[in-house]
């Protein structure tokens, strides 16, 4: 179990809705994976095609909060108005702060990423920030009331994995609040490592959702998350820079 | 009226209230955020917010999103 602002979860998988081929597969995937937290984004309301609308399908399903996200802003006054929208919409506290200007890489902007969490938790938001993987950003987060943070594991659907392992390592050192690993993740592998690394969590949208078999894909993370989580809990052992025998080493057969 | 909706433009028929423009455009009223001139409506005001000609409204919905 662990928390996001007053909130308790079991699942420590949170997913995204993007990418996905139709509805019904998404939401078969969001069942299949256990989650209770999910991803939405806010676009203009489309009159040729409203079967787009995820609100109805997202609705029947029990015990499942929605986390609007602010894609699309360009800075932090675009994202408080992105943030305040989507909790019209939703009723949910929840908000993903993701502010990246640059369509080729998709960055998050550091800058304009803190200012809009700053006043978001201020209006009583509780706010994930989708990070670059910084641990001196990632505190001054903290500092203004973010109840998460979110550094990525690479860039937004490239599948690149954990290669920022080691700032990530460095972010959970010193957090007092939840560390998830949002964006890059390929393999369930992966969500393993970063939970056997110390992640509260891991956030997937694309691993699952361009995967062949999203529905089993979605279930194969929730198994990779539970798999890291309960490593950590057990301890890993210590490693050793030379080999430590683990059968005796007897002179009986000279 | 002339309105800008979603940025294209668009001649309202109704009464000039967001709740009778959501009912024209077909939008469904409880998943939908409406901003007009930039500004928050909430949906409680629907039914009494007047709309002016010349205002730019948006319609805005859930999609997936990561």
């Amino acid at each position: 179990m662990f928390k996001l602002g007053n909130i308790e979860f079991n699942s420590r998988l949170i997913l995204g809705t993007g990418k996905f081929s139709d509805t019904a597969t998404m939401i078969k995937a969001i069942e299949a994976s256990g989650t209770e937290l999910v991803t939405v984004a806010l676009r203009r309301f489309n009159r040729e095609k409203p079967s787009d609308d995820l609100c109805a399908p997202l609705a029947k399903l029990k015990n499942v909060r929605l986390m609007p996200n602010t894609s699309g802003a360009m800075n932090a006054k675009e994202a408080v108005r992105a943030a305040q929208l989507g909790r019209e919409l939703s009723g949910s506290p929840f908000v993903k702060v993701e502010i990246h200007p640059n369509p080729h890489h998709l960055m998050p902007d550091a800058i304009e990423t803190y200012l809009a969490a700053k006043e978001l938790a201020a209006d009583g938001f509780i706010v994930l920030p989708y990070i670059p993987a910084d641990p001196v950003l990632a505190k001054k987060l903290e500092d203004v009331g973010c109840a998460a943070v979110m550094p990525l594991g690479a860039a937004i659907g490239s599948g690149g994995g954990l290669s920022t392992a080691d700032m990530i390592r460095l972010i959970i050192r010193d957090s007092n609040i939840p560390v998830i690993v949002d964006a890059g993740l390929r393999a369930p592998s992966e969500a393993a490592r970063a939970m056997e690394m110390g992640c509260s969590a891991v956030l997937v949208n694309s691993a699952i959702a361009a995967a062949r078999d999203p529905v089993a894909m979605a279930r194969a993370f929730a198994l990779g998350v539970e798999t890291g989580f309960a490593a950590r809990q057990a301890g890993l052992m210590p490693k050793s820079d030379i080999a430590v025998a683990t059968s005796p080493l007897t002179s009986f057969l000279k | 009226m002339n309105l800008i909706v979603n940025g294209e433009k668009y001649e309202h028929r109704g009464d000039g209230t967001v709740s009778v423009l959501l009912a024209e455009l077909g939008a469904m009223p409880e998943h939908t955020a409406v901003t007009v001139n930039g500004d928050l409506v909430f949906a409680k005001q629907w039914k009494d917010f007047k709309l002016k000609d010349g205002d730019t409204v948006e319609v805005l919905t859930f999609v997936g999103g990561g």
